[in-house]
């Protein structure tokens, strides 16, 4: 309960150090309410690197912050050896793993979620209540931004920075211009999953202005529908090895005000790999409309 | 009718059809709107193919009845990120040897598809990839790691 508080207070921004400080019976207790996606991942790999914040901050030649590095990806250490040769799943049961068979990662402190105008949320209720169907992207179709969430890997130059996606649905990348143009007037850009991005720094902040977003893809999981009305703006802020990153849905067609979910992302040693083919073996075979886990 | 025939071919699949008990359904999956988590059907066969695939791993099982006939039973597993890092791979589930698997039916009756629970080899090593609780304790090896 301890932990929990600790978290609470902390915020997301914390949850790096709330991993490093909470003490390792914390991480053994309550396993099964424990495992909490989306940002479970992100405090696995906040976990791994309980200093990463308090490292300096690089900045390229131009004197921005450097962003070029791997930052998230989907985690395993879901499978576990056991013995020589054995392995278990622990999902249902347990929590994500820093690594295979090591401690399990704390508890992620829940987005908030987005807040629809009264009318709406009928149609909010519907679309989750028939997820199974509804949601393309258990049937291979893209997540789309913001619900692909933050970048995994960023490559920055001085021209324009590119956030890449290996995704359970796709692999996906994003350029976004940094040469001071404005949002696309071409009226052949149709609307589309990862819009029409431009970016430029406030500060030493990153600020990623999206635009031209198509409403066939959710906000989130559980029918957090869009219209294409919608902009994202995402800022993201290098603090040491880790980057603050935060998310504004404006969808004001929609939304009651807008949604706001943060995330601080742990620069990560691995390489981003190639996310295997989706193919979805399942439609067809749901005999019902049972919740299933989606959240990224 | 169609329940008859289905469960002879099972039976004729050596299959043994019993009430799931030990195993707690998989949280993370909706699992019950595609699979019967109420049966557990047991199977002896070869891993004859493995589909690395986003959303489900693939596993597709050799099963051989009394004359000799062979059934593939498509079964479905856990997403590929799930086992990044643990060193089960592809190569593994591969390797040729029969296997005992438990698997929960489909709920639809599309015949010889499920979702798997477990894997267990002639000398003592398995792979348990539908959930519950991991043993207390490593358990102590029992064969040579291959």
């Amino acid at each position: 309960m301890e932990f929990r508080l600790t978290t609470h207070a902390a915020g997301i921004v914390g949850l790096g150090l709330a991993a490093l400080m909470a003490p390792v019976n914390a991480f053994c207790q309550n396993q099964a309410t424990n495992y909490g996606p989306p940002a479970t991942s992100y405090a696995v790999e906040a976990a791994r690197y309980p200093d990463a914040a308090s490292k300096p901050t690089p900045h390229t030649a131009d004197g921005h912050p450097d962003l070029t590095g791997v930052w998230h990806h989907f985690f395993g250490g879901l499978v576990a050896k056991v013995g020589d040769n054995s392995f278990v799943v622990n999902f249902g049961q347990s929590v994500p793993r820093s690594t295979a068979g090591g401690p399990p990662a704390p508890k992620a402190m829940p987005d908030p979620e987005p807040e629809y105008k009264a009318q709406f949320m009928a149609k909010v209720k519907k679309l989750n209540d028939n997820q199974v169907k509804e949601d393309q992207t258990l049937h291979c179709g893209p997540p789309g931004v913001p619900r692909i969430g933050p970048p995994q890997e960023i490559v920055q130059t001085s021209k324009q920075v590119v956030f890449l996606y290996a995704d359970s649905t796709g692999n996906y990348w994003r350029a976004i211009p940094m040469d001071g143009r404005g949002l696309s007037t071409n009226p052949e850009l149709e609307d589309s999953y990862n819009g029409d991005s431009i970016g430029r720094w406030d500060g030493d902040t990153l600020v990623v202005d999206v635009t031209r977003l198509t409403d066939d893809s959710w906000l989130a999981d559980n029918g957090f529908f869009h219209t294409n009305k919608l902009h994202v703006v995402e800022r993201l802020r290098r603090v040491g090895d880790t980057i603050q990153y935060q998310m504004t849905a404006d969808d004001p067609a929609v939304l009651a005000k807008p949604w706001i979910i943060s995330r601080t992302l742990t620069l990560q040693p691995d390489t981003l790999d190639e996310a295997a083919r989706c193919v979805d073996n399942d439609a067809g075979h749901y005999v019902n409309s049972e919740h299933h886990d989606n959240a990224r | 009718m169609r329940t008859t025939v289905r469960t002879k071919k099972r039976l004729a699949l050596a299959a043994v059809v019993a009430l799931a008990s030990a195993l707690p359904l998989v949280a993370h999956h909706a699992v019950s709107a595609e699979f019967d988590s109420g049966k557990v059907v047991t199977l002896k066969g070869v891993v004859s193919k493995v589909d690395w695939v986003n959303p489900h791993i693939f596993i597709y099982l050799d099963v051989k009845d009394e004359n000799g006939k062979v059934t593939t039973w498509r079964l479905q597993s856990v997403p590929p990120m799930f086992m990044k890092g643990s060193g089960l791979t592809k190569e593994k589930l591969l390797d040729g040897t029969e296997a005992t698997v438990t698997a929960y039916p489909a709920k639809d009756g599309t015949d010889a598809f499920g979702f798997v629970l477990k894997l267990a080899y002639p000398d003592g090593h398995f792979y348990n990839l539908g959930g519950g609780p991991a043993p207390a304790a490593p358990v102590p090896a029992q064969a040579p790691a291959k």
